[in-house]
């Protein structure tokens, strides 16, 4: 099987090459089917693969298999080539990317229904999980960069889905230029390693280097997961780039290529768990962004984008779990992350679909009854996210928090916070959507349509719904804190060996912290149903300041917009002018002064050519003269 | 400097040789103006009954020209003549290379017309099949070859 | 009766030569003969044929070289080296190429098929007997069978005054220059006693030429004649009046023959012959390639006809070719050698697309005509547009290589400022292609002017050849190894 990984990043590739090569053919729903078969058969060739490498221990101490496909770059002391390594943490996560791939394609097919560029976005969605499985499978720092790109740029498409819209424009651009910031510290991170290690391929690497250069190393690195997972101080791209069609916030902004930031500080555990100094910078990165992203939630008024801050906020608790040194509970919160939010985006589009495209919470509203499916799947989704026992999120979250207790208590107690915030916002957007009155049978104060009967989605949405919500109620299987011999413990600590820190407390603590998880969710809930049963609108506990996102695009405005712009201005009307087409300006009008006087030589006369060849007789005869004279 | 001595005789020679003749028919060109009758062609003792000035076909042009070409052919068999035994069969073949390629120069000739008289061969034969466009073409064509005929 | 000392020929050796020349006289008679007038496409075909005879035997010679090493045959007059048969590879590209380029201009044209052939063959003989020539007298026959048969050609379109104005020009010049180069052959002869190359060097390095002058004057009037013929500034002014009027393929291939033999000889003779003279040439070709490489460049910009821009960017090639001449190294003259070929491919090639844009009676090669080319025949202006890239020297075009070669080998040789002012010249030139490039994609007002030429577009053969020379542009320029190699292999085997 193992000759076989090249499979896992084929097929999507050959669905979203063979789409453009017949995409004037093709049309809806083929091409849904089309592309939605190429990323099944990756998650069966990933399950495969996953079989083969549960059977056999054949891998060394981390269990990696690499597959070398050819020589890729081979200059002086820098080899990067194409190896696709696959260990217990590069399949765990192609078990997740293809797995919810593939039900978020096919929830796609009922979605995208009637959209013009149908098969455009299957294409777009086809390459995006290909750069995705490439950016996971990658043997080195390179190969993984070039799947980091080519996420990047499938998000920037998707994002700009809908280009006629200025907004969508907008934020396409915005994702890709905050991405493309982070990407220097990429680069700056790759630079620093290479000319410390020499290599860029995982399995070489160690930490000999000073502590200087290692916090370097891991500062740059954070950079490049901040951009890439939302994280203070790049998170803001992430609410806008709700402008893309839901399912792409639901597979991309959600579930896979956002958490590629946490892949990579895992990958790199090495020289992460190497550097005490960068690991505490990760933690407070991680707990501000989880605490701002909370706060900022509670006041948003869009179902899409109250999600988008959720996402932010649950990628700070991954970043926080991967400063603790605790890998594994990064990666269990990533995955169980990756079903219950997945599963609110999706049960969000079925919302927006049913509503006609409509994502203010103020125009929902009593959808219980009209969506049932979408309703009880949506729920459990929630009760996942906020930390309920004995759903998904309680055991995820409570292994991040447990961590959290063993490097400080004070982190502890911001992030035991900020689930307090969570179960709130998270209760709030549940009853402003679900229970209430419906507030969309009449039309809104801005003009907005009415819709008199929302219709439920159909099976390709429902399907996905369905499944998402059972890994949501039952994810935290995967690795229940008593079980050690089995669970993602057991199959992911072989990877990160020495680097792993898992906290050994007694029983009777564990309980203490689950219990305060379980309370603290109950306690959000509750706050949430006494404030918000039956209202739609608080102005008081929706301040500006939080809807203004901590007013941080005003900030990034003030000190990096309306300079540059003024640079910029300024270079277009003075330096440009003056200096640059004054040189260019003043070089042709040179050029031309001289062409013109030669010109004049070129009379059409035979005599005044047959001069010509005389002078320049005369001139070699004189200058021989000269030098034998 | 030296060296370039011969060369600059050669220069001095040639210039004085230019200057002199200028100096020497000053000196002995007659000086009474011309008569009428002394500036008028000489042809040949005929008063001239046209206009000299006026177009003549080309053609004499061309035949003077073939003419040379053969004249230039028998500078080259004299001294052939001459040598011909201690060139033998070599010798003979390269001349005879020589002569036909001449020959074959003149084929072409005598088949475009260069020595017969009308319009030009060539020009006629390049037009396959007659239009009224092609006939003023040709009819133009013809006139800008043959003054006479304007 | 004493024999005198008869002189062995190599036939095998002057095939390429034997092949055109024959060719040419071949079918003169024909066509004499011939009943009724050759159908164009068979004496097409037959040119054709011709070239790729002489092409055959060319590659022959030069495996024979490569194999017994460089000789010389008819008692030495005529050199038998990789030089000579590289230079003869590519006359009989350029000859190959030319025919198919006239075919549809000469049945356009109404004019005598066979008589551009014939001239044509016989003019590219003359380059190759320039290239190959050991001789100084040689070389000047095949000067002269190079260049009246160019005159001859300059004037084939008898309909257009322009085509007379220019052939008469050329004579004239031409003539005035072979004069100028005969006075150099006798100077030389005057000094060194002999008109041989190998006498010559060998009289040289002996050091007995004891009259310096008129050696140096002898080499002065020769590098005049020379640099009439490859059109360098100042000895350039006929270039842009004769390539403007005469009929566009001759002017294609004037711009490739002329160009291939005149440079092959001059290499040939300063650098075999006059290597102990370098450091007074060095510095004569030093500044003539400067004024050449700027002359050709900085007219090249204000031209407004398509013909008379090619003509100075002609003129700024022959200012690169004249760089390799200053390297005066092995690597410098392969770098001429490639340098030769691929210009001649490209500049006949992009001729031939002037040819089909010149209007019906090839009269107008005005700029402004091209207007929006590209977007009414895609195909012919991608052509068209490849080519110039190729000429301004872009990567992935043989330009590029060949640019990059000759520079590469100044450098080696150390003479950095001209390749700095030969880089400088190559940017403003490009300003020159890339504008008729944006001309070719213009957008606006192609509405508006009468091309009148769609007829003319629909040429077969010089479709072809077009787009064989585009391929051979690209592919080179891609792959230039086995080229690079081709040409070095020649000057391994350079007659000393």
């Amino acid at each position: 099987m193992n000759h076989l990984i090249f499979l896992i990043i084929a097929f999507p590739l050959l669905g979203g090459v063979s789409l453009i090569a017949m995409s004037r053919r093709v049309r809806e729903p083929l091409a849904g089917w089309v592309a939605t078969a190429a990323v099944g058969l990756s998650f069966l060739t990933t399950l495969g693969v996953f079989i083969t490498l549960l059977g056999s221990h054949s891998g060394g101490p981390s269990h990696a298999v690499t597959q070398h496909l050819f020589d890729w770059i081979n200059v002086g002391a820098l080899h990067a080539n194409m190896d696709l390594t696959v260990d217990p943490l590069s399949i765990t996560m192609c078990l997740f990317v293809t797995g919810i791939s593939t039900l978020i394609h096919l929830y796609s097919i009922g979605y995208m229904h009637g959209e013009k560029d149908f098969t455009k976005f299957f294409i777009y969605l086809n390459l995006f999980v290909a750069s995705m499985l490439i950016l996971v499978l990658g043997g080195n720092m390179l190969l993984t960069f070039t799947g980091w790109e080519g996420v990047g740029v499938c998000s920037y498409w998707l994002v700009s889905y809908y280009f006629q819209k200025d907004s969508a424009a907008s934020a396409g651009k915005k994702a890709f230029i905050y991405n493309r910031v982070a990407d220097v510290g990429f680069l700056l991170a790759m630079f620093v390693i290479f000319f410390n290690e020499h290599t860029l391929t995982y399995s070489k690497m160690t930490a000999h280097m000073s502590s200087l250069t290692l916090t370097m190393a891991v500062l740059a690195l954070l950079f490049a997961a901040a951009g890439k997972s939302a994280q203070i101080p790049l998170f803001n791209w992430l609410p806008d780039a709700m402008e893309g069609p839901t399912p792409v916030s639901a597979l991309i902004h959600a579930a896979t290529m956002v958490t590629a930031g946490v892949y990579l500080l895992c990958r790199m555990h090495v020289v992460v768990s190497a550097s005490p100094t960068g690991q505490w910078v990760i933690c407070g990165i991680g707990l501000a962004t989880a605490f701002v992203a909370a706060t900022i939630a509670t006041s948003q008024s869009d179902i899409k984008k109250g999600l988008a801050f959720s996402t932010v906020s649950q990628i700070g608790y991954m970043v926080l779990a991967v400063g603790t040194g605790d890998y594994v509970a990064a990666m269990f919160l990533m995955v169980a992350h990756a079903f219950f939010k997945a599963l609110l985006f999706l049960g969000s589009g079925s919302v927006i679909h049913a509503l006609d495209g409509e994502q203010e919470m103020g125009r929902m509203g009593g959808l219980r009854k009209y969506l049932p499916w979408t309703y009880g799947t949506f729920l459990f989704g929630w009760l996942a996210i906020i930390g309920v026992p004995p759903f998904a999120g309680f055991w995820a979250k409570g292994s991040v928090l447990d961590a959290v207790f063993g490097k400080s208590p004070w982190l502890w107690a911001g992030g035991l916070f900020t689930a307090l915030l969570t179960a709130y916002y998270m209760s709030r957007l549940f009853y402003l959507t679900f229970t209430g009155s419906a507030r969309f049978t009449e039309q809104g104060p801005n003009g907005e349509a009415a819709v008199a009967h929302p219709h439920e989605s159909p099976w390709t949405m429902r399907l996905p719904l369905v499944i998402l919500a059972f890994c949501s109620i039952f994810g935290g299987l995967l690795n229940l804190p008593w079980v050690h011999g089995f669970g993602l413990e057991a199959f992911l600590s072989p990877v990160f060996g020495s680097s792993l820190v898992v906290p050994a407390d007694s029983m009777t603590k564990q309980f203490l912290l689950a219990g305060a998880d379980a309370l603290v969710a109950v306690l959000g809930l509750t706050i949430a149903w006494v404030l918000w049963r039956g209202r739609s609108e608080r102005p008081e506990l929706t301040p500006a300041f939080l809807a203004k996102v901590w007013y941080w695009d005003n900030f990034y405005d003030t000190i990096i917009g309306r300079p540059a712009t003024a640079l910029a201005n300024f270079t277009a009307e003075v330096v440009d002018p003056l200096v640059l087409d004054g040189a260019v300006d003043g070089t042709a009008a040179a050029v031309g002064g001289l062409a013109t006087r030669l010109r004049k030589v070129h009379n059409g006369q035979i005599r005044s050519y047959g001069v010509g060849i005389i002078f320049g007789l005369l001139v070699i005869l004189v200058s021989f003269l000269v030098v034998v004279g | 400097m030296n060296a370039y001595l011969p060369v600059f005789i050669l220069m001095i020679v040639g210039i004085l040789f230019a200057g002199l003749s200028f100096v020497a028919s000053g000196l002995l060109a007659p000086r009474k103006k011309p008569t009428a009758a002394k500036l008028a062609p000489y042809e040949c003792g005929i008063v001239p009954e046209r206009e000299p000035p006026q177009r003549f076909p080309v053609r004499f042009y061309l035949v003077a020209m073939i003419f040379i070409v053969f004249d230039i052919e028998i500078v080259f068999m004299y001294p052939f003549a001459v040598v011909f035994r201690q060139l033998a069969l070599f010798g003979f073949l390269e001349v005879a290379a020589f002569s036909v390629v001449l020959f074959a120069a003149l084929l072409y000739l005598v088949s475009n017309g260069a020595l017969s008289w009308g319009p030009a061969v060539i020009l006629t034969r390049g037009m396959p099949s007659r239009t009224s466009e092609s006939t003023i073409t040709r009819i133009s064509a013809t006139k800008s070859t043959d003054g006479q005929a304007a | 009766m004493n024999h005198l000392a008869l002189p062995t020929v190599s036939y095998a050796a002057l095939a390429p030569i034997l092949f055109l020349l024959l060719g040419g006289v071949a079918l003169m008679v024909l066509s004499a003969l011939s009943r009724r007038p050759l159908a164009a496409g068979t004496v097409t075909g037959y040119s054709v044929l011709i070239g790729f005879g002489a092409l055959i035997s060319a590659l022959a010679e030069y495996g024979h070289v490569n194999g017994a090493g460089p000789s010389s045959t008819v008692a030495s007059a005529i050199a038998v080296d990789g030089f000579s048969a590289a230079i003869a590879v590519t006359v009989s590209v350029v000859v190959i190429l030319a025919s198919l380029l006239s075919h549809g201009y000469l049945r356009r044209m109404q004019i005598d098929a066979p008589a551009y052939h014939v001239l044509a063959l016989t003019s590219a003989s003359g380059a190759i007997i320039m290239a190959a020539a050991n001789d100084l007298v040689v070389l000047f026959l095949g000067l002269e069978i190079l260049s009246i048969a160019l005159y001859v050609l300059a004037a084939l379109n008898r309909r257009s005054a322009k085509s007379e104005e220019a052939a008469l020009k050329y004579f004239i010049l031409g003539g005035f220059s072979s004069a100028i180069f005969l006075f150099g052959i006798a100077f030389t002869y005057g000094a060194t006693g002999s008109t041989n190359l190998q006498v010559i060097t060998r009289t040289l390095g002996e050091g007995v030429a004891a009259k310096p002058g008129l050696l140096l004057a002898g080499l002065g009037l020769l590098l005049v004649g020379f640099f009439f013929k490859v059109a360098a500034v100042p000895f350039h002014l006929w270039t842009p009046d004769v390539y403007e009027g005469a009929p566009t393929p001759v002017t294609g291939f004037m711009a490739a023959a002329a160009k291939v033999g005149g440079f092959a000889a001059l290499l040939r003779v300063l650098l075999t012959a006059m290597p102990q003279l370098s450091t007074n040439w060095t510095p004569v070709v030093y500044s003539v390639a400067v004024a050449t490489l700027i002359g050709g460049a900085v007219l090249m910009v204000v031209q407004r006809d398509a013909k008379r821009m090619l003509a100075y960017s002609s003129i700024n090639h022959a200012g690169f070719l004249l760089v390799g001449i200053v390297a005066a190294t092995s690597a410098g003259i392969s770098a001429d050698l490639f340098y030769l070929f691929t210009y001649s491919v490209t500049a006949l090639a992009t001729f031939g697309i002037v040819t089909m844009l010149a209007g019906p009676r090839d009269d107008d090669a005005g700029i402004d005509r091209l207007s929006g080319l590209a977007r009414r025949h895609p195909a012919i202006g991608a052509a068209m547009a490849i080519l110039l890239l190729a000429q301004a020297g872009v990567p992935f075009t043989t330009g590029f290589i060949a640019k990059f070669s000759v520079i590469e080998a100044v450098v080696g040789h150390g003479s950095i400022p001209l390749a700095i002012i030969a880089m400088a010249s190559a940017a403003v030139a490009v300003f020159a292609y890339l504008r008729l490039v944006a001309t070719l994609y213009r957008t606006e007002d192609i509405a508006t002017v009468d091309l009148g030429y769609d007829d003319s577009l629909t040429d077969g053969p010089a479709a072809f050849a077009i787009g064989l020379s585009v391929v051979v542009t690209i592919f080179f320029g891609i792959f230039p190894a086995a080229l690079l190699d081709f040409g070095r292999t020649a000057v391994a085997h350079l007659l000393p």
